[in-house]
């Protein structure tokens, strides 16, 4: 198709843009390609996240949402509203966690919305214990960048396609789990893209200036494609010991 | 395990692992200089000598050597040999104990080589810093962004202290944080290396004179030595910290270094690390040991605190 960029050609083009709006991170700085970034106008991101009828009105089922500094600030406003969430560490390198707000004293609210304040008060969710709760309402990532149907790509979006795969697995997704995407409007490219069989192709993309809505009916029920794992960053986690274990599948 | 049949002098090497040969020449060889079989002042035992100790050929055992010399824990010196690096060494050891002990990093989980991690135990350690009068007295402090003494970092703010914080790997300054300026319920989020840029002003080196007079140095480390040395990660940011300050007028007369550790990180040997920025007091979770050092240079370390 001419006139149509490669993905590489996007992704520079959208982290030049990125880094006029990032935030660094405490520990790997302006290196994105180590961790998604914060941006200005992520505020209104989770603004708009809080509107969302699978949080809304979610019933008994739960929210997780990755680590991503983009994130913090909804992980904030949903520990003010009490809202209790699934969240994986780092790298999914310690597995799930879980955090309910009524352990946190309001003092220490913005603190345990942080990476390093997380820790203090969220509780390890081994995958057996994680089985037993309710379905997941929505899940929220964020992203390097994403297409108009709702195709996320771009270093890092692996670990939430992972994540994903894992929790649908283990039953806790189905038809009516909603995925949201929160980028900046540098990152979301108004163009159709392919999408790879183990991609989590999202419902919402939300940024600082909208919210746009992409028709998901032909999702596939997520699932590990246990081919593909080898020689990935995936390969040691414990959850993937843990999952195997549940589904006797033996050692990797 | 099926394992080559070996005289009592060499050393094993395991034919049924998949790894390279030169990988566990290398492994092996590792753990020889850790559990200190070699002298770290003599050069390492000649080729052959090493070829017949672990029973390989000259080939691997050059790549195995190669290895280890690249990864720092050995030194190859032209026209004396191959020595074991000390600084190195003690690092490793003390990585092997601290991991039993060590919170992980949120970022870096429990990679040690990346990062000072918090321990357990190490409330006990920074109690012992908060009972001096050194830390009572202190106006403003310098503070690692070591995980092991984020509770001082928020004592020093609860206290309405100044403190001075280098960014992580020092790649965009120091962040520079008032207690007295900053509302209570932030300072566990301002003691955080994610929360304080949020609440501090950021000082390039050109700026750290803003700062005032910083009265007491307080750090964690991987490993001290009872006599005072300080061993950071590798990079020696805090000597390099430390020599900014200085230079740049920065650091009182009488500053006084103090270091938080736990009792696994605390090692009794000489080593040559850190010349300029000798420690005054360890804090461990059990003992505090107050650091006498006999041939000084700087006024501030004759004086023995009590």
């Amino acid at each position: 198709m001419s006139g149509q960029l490669s993905t590489d050609q996007y992704r520079e083009q959208i982290w030049a843009e990125l880094a006029k709006v990032a935030r660094p991170d405490s520990r790997f700085h302006w290196d994105f390609s180590s961790f998604i970034c914060d941006f200005v106008g992520s505020e209104k991101c989770s603004d708009r996240v809080l509107e969302l009828d699978a949080l809304t009105h979610r019933g008994d089922r739960q929210v997780f949402i990755t680590p991503d500094n983009c994130l913090e600030d909804l992980r904030y406003k949903l520990i003010q509203r009490g809202i209790p969430f699934v969240m994986t560490t780092y790298g999914i390198v310690r597995g799930f966690y879980r955090l309910d707000p009524a352990t946190i004293p309001e003092s220490d609210h913005r603190y345990a919305a942080t990476l390093d304040g997380f820790d203090r008060y969220a509780v390890a969710m081994p995958l057996a214990e994680l089985q037993k709760g309710n379905k997941f309402s929505l899940l929220v990532t964020g992203g390097s960048a994403v297409s108009n149907n709702g195709v996320r790509f771009g270093k890092g979006h692996g670990y939430f396609d992972f994540e994903w795969a894992v929790l649908s697995e283990l039953g806790l997704t189905d038809s009516s789990s909603v995925v949201a995407d929160v980028v900046h409007d540098c990152q979301f490219v108004n163009e159709v893209m392919p999408a790879e069989k183990h991609d989590v192709v999202v419902d919402w993309v939300v940024t600082p200036t909208q919210a746009i809505h992409i028709d998901q009916n032909s999702r596939q029920r997520g699932r590990v494609f246990w081919e593909l794992v080898p020689g990935t960053e995936f390969e040691q986690l414990g959850i993937v010991a843990e999952l195997r274990a549940i589904q006797n599948l033996g050692p990797m | 395990m099926a394992k080559r049949e070996t005289s009592t002098r060499q050393i094993e090497t395991d034919v049924a692992s998949d790894a390279p040969l030169y990988e566990q020449v290398r492994d092996r060889l590792t753990q020889v200089i850790l559990a200190r079989e070699l002298s770290d002042s003599t050069p390492l035992p000649t080729e052959p000598n090493l070829m017949e100790l672990f029973g390989v050929s000259r080939g691997t055992l050059r790549r195995a050597i190669e290895e280890l010399v690249r990864d720092g824990l050995l030194s190859a010196e032209q026209g004396r040999g191959t020595f074991v690096v000390q600084e190195e060494r003690v690092r490793r050891v003390v990585w092997q104990l601290l991991s039993e002990v060590a919170r992980p990093d949120s970022r870096f989980d429990l990679d040690l080589s990346q990062y000072v991690p918090d321990f357990a135990g190490s409330n006990l350690a920074q109690k012992r810093v908060m009972k001096r009068d050194e830390w009572r007295k202190a106006e403003v402090i310098f503070c690692a962004p070591d995980n092991s003494i984020e509770q001082l970092r928020l004592s020093a703010l609860n206290a309405g202290k100044k403190i001075l914080v280098p960014t992580y790997g020092l790649q965009r300054g120091f962040i520079f944080l008032d207690g007295a300026k900053i509302p209570k319920t932030d300072h566990a989020l301002a003691a955080t290396l994610d929360g304080m840029e949020r609440f501090g002003k950021r000082l390039g080196p050109a700026d750290l004179r803003q700062a005032g007079t910083i009265d007491l140095v307080v750090t964690g480390a991987t490993a001290v030595t009872t006599d005072g040395r300080h061993i950071g990660g590798g990079q020696r940011y805090l000597a390099l910290e430390w020599m900014m300050m200085k230079q740049l007028g920065v650091l009182s007369p009488n500053a006084l270094v103090f270091a938080v550790v736990h009792d696994c990180q605390v090692v009794d040997e000489m080593v040559e690390a850190e010349p300029d920025c000798l420690l005054d007091l360890i804090c461990t979770n059990s003992q505090e040991i107050d650091v006498w050092e006999p041939q000084v240079v700087a006024p501030s370390k004759l004086r023995r605190i009590k």
